[in-house]
């Protein structure tokens, strides 16, 4: 084997090295992913993205087979690094050697790669790391590339989620979600795209995009659907490690990567509550607020605090200062109904989305009573976009439900059953249909819940999830 | 360590344990079998069972002939055949040894584990059962 690894002693014997071997942290395969394309990327360049993870492949297995039959050695990040720097470098030398070609490869290194991390300079190495993991990120959020697409890239090749983990996230296939990645490398490799962090004016723009990748992966994870609703919320959960790299480079700590931040901590907060025992949706005035989860709630407001650092108004603030608000009252009957109205107006001006201006008139009704929510929903200019869309018929029964119009309300629901997709929604609305249809003589007194709707940027690309699913 | 006279020493050799088997794993998959692996051996060390394991390196030289004239390199031609690894046992019989084996958890991912009892006698003329070297 050419250039072997440093670390000999990998066999157990009894006595002196009988302790049990290091443990991994949670995650380490996927996030060691990340970081060796990362690693690997710097070395052979961007136009070498196959090969990059060609290389990561092997020194992956090498690893599980090393560690599966020797143990888990005590710095394994350093291991696995190193074995993939060198096997990197091997495939440097072999196309120097077999191609004489002006390939991108030989550029690259007689550009000067840079040789492997130097072990004592502990503190550059881990900003080097990051700083790979960023540009990383650059690239799978690159313009070229399409937002679903930059999702399902940063998945497998930053975040290390597997083909197949990643088809069931997505309800698709795994042939499909192949093709799609193939095709997303043909398209990197052919944009030529440099492996460095955008600077001066391409920052803000490419900044905005890397946001924007993030929000999307964010509510995938976050949406109701069906599926695997735990692997669901570890996109969600690496939706929240990735802007939270971005946040702490100095590249990306602007108040929109704050205000981003915030709302998915604010977000992520309150998904212990969202469904009960049975994995059936709960609206909001249902959950049980002792579920949320206080640390992230915290983490997110100190996220909101930073982002109000500055001038900057993003749309993320104000959806970050709606589920701030949400968050930080007592009870579903103390909440501030009347400054997220103010918040849904300001983003419905600056916005124009259906799912936006839906999520408003719930916060009309909670201001100003169902009929006035009837009578935003009726002035919606683009309303036949949201036709199709189980939300809006789901709204409108609980709105009907509460006027006292009950046959209605039992019109609407079927209708918002008719179209929902998943399993859980589809649940929920079974129930509301149940009650509207059975229920002649009631008054109507129940207490709804609000739509909570802090996402929503765009309704081409987002689909509402389970707390948005409504009720009104 | 305390062996208990009783025991005997087996060797599991460990075949097909090529990384074509498990390429098609998620890094999450990848972290369990390890995690599952170890907790297979360290168990085993834990109650005296296991005394030793190690991998072994996936690259072969085979020498043959008299003179040892002739010298292959590389893995085998048939890489399944090729011993992976080896974790030495001390129980008490041949099934002891077969049902450590039967529990672990790379059999899902095809591989193969072989399982022989080492005899009491070793090069240095020590009687291995009764404790020596």
């Amino acid at each position: 084997m050419p250039e072997a690894v440093e670390i000999t002693d990998r066999g157990y014997t009894t006595g002196a090295n009988s302790a049990a071997p290091a443990q991994f942290v949670e995650h380490f395969f996927r996030h060691e992913t990340g970081r060796l394309h990362g690693a690997l990327l710097r070395l052979l360049g961007v136009g070498n993205f196959a090969l990059a993870e060609d290389v990561a492949q092997e020194a992956m297995l090498r690893a599980l087979r090393t560690w599966a039959m020797g143990g888990v050695p005590a710095n394994p990040s350093a291991w696995i690094t190193q074995v993939a720097m060198n096997l990197g470098r091997d495939a440097l030398r072999h196309q120097r050697m077999a191609g004489g070609k002006e390939s991108a490869i030989i550029t690259h290194l007689e550009l000067g790669a840079p040789a492997a991390p130097a072990p004592a300079a502990a503190v550059d190495a881990t900003h080097e790391i990051r700083d790979d993991a960023l540009r990383l990120l650059f690239v799978c959020c690159h313009p070229s590339i399409a937002p679903d697409a930059q999702v399902v890239l940063a998945l497998k090749v930053l975040c290390g989620f597997g083909t197949g983990e990643i088809a069931r996230a997505f309800l698709s296939s795994e042939a499909a979600i192949e093709k799609q990645l193939t095709r997303t490398k043909q398209r990197i490799a052919a944009a030529g795209l440099a492996f460095d962090l955008p600077a001066g004016e391409d920052l803000a723009p490419r900044l905005d995009g890397v946001l924007a990748a993030l929000y999307l992966l964010f509510n995938e994870g976050h949406k109701a659907s069906a599926g695997d609703r735990l692997l669901r919320e570890e996109l969600s959960a690496e939706a929240i490690r990735l802007t939270s790299l971005v946040a702490a480079h100095p590249a990306g700590d602007t108040p929109p990567t704050h205000a981003l931040l915030a709302l998915m901590l604010l977000t992520a907060a309150r998904f212990p509550s969202r469904v009960d025992a049975h994995g059936d949706l709960l609206r909001l005035d249902d959950q049980d607020r002792s579920k949320w989860d206080q640390a992230l709630i915290g983490r997110g407001l100190v996220a909101l605090a930073a982002a109000a650092q500055g001038n900057e108004l993003s749309n993320y603030h104000l959806q970050a200062g709606i589920a701030a608000i949400h968050c930080t009252a007592g009870d579903a009957a103390s909440t501030d109904w009347g400054r997220i109205l103010a918040h849904y107006d300001e983003l419905h001006r600056r916005q124009t989305s259906p799912i936006i201006a839906l999520n408003r008139a719930v916060a009309v009704t909670h201001v100003h009573g169902p009929q006035a929510g009837l009578d935003t929903l009726a002035a919606i200019p683009d309303r036949d976009r949201l036709e199709s869309h189980y939300l809006l018929h789901a709204v409108l029964g609980e709105l009907n439900w509460r006027l006292g119009r009950h046959a209605a309300a039992a019109g609407n629901f079927r209708r918002a059953l008719h179209l929902a997709q998943v399993g859980p929604e589809q649940t929920y609305l079974s129930r509301m249909l149940e009650r509207s249809a059975q229920v002649s003589h009631g008054d109507g007194s129940e207490v709804a819940a609000p739509v909570d709707a802090q996402r929503s940027n765009s309704a081409d690309s987002v689909e509402p999830g389970a707390e948005s699913t409504p009720k009104g | 360590m305390a062996t208990p006279t009783a025991s005997k020493p087996f060797m599991l050799l460990f075949r097909n344990t090529g990384p074509e088997n498990h390429a098609h794993l998620s890094p999450e998959q990848r972290q369990q079998l390890v995690t599952h692996w170890n907790a297979w051996f360290n168990g085993l060390v834990a109650d005296g069972r296991a005394t030793e394991g190690q991998p072994l390196e996936l690259e072969t030289r085979v020498v043959s002939g008299a003179g040892g004239t002739r010298i292959v390199d590389g893995p085998f031609a048939e890489a399944k055949e090729a011993v992976g690894g080896f974790v030495k046992l001390l129980v008490a019989d041949l099934a002891e040894a077969t049902a450590i084996a039967q529990r672990h958890p790379g059999l899902a991912y095809g591989m193969i584990i072989e399982i022989r009892e080492m005899t009491p006698n070793c090069h240095l003329g020590v009687d291995t059962l009764a404790g020596g070297a």
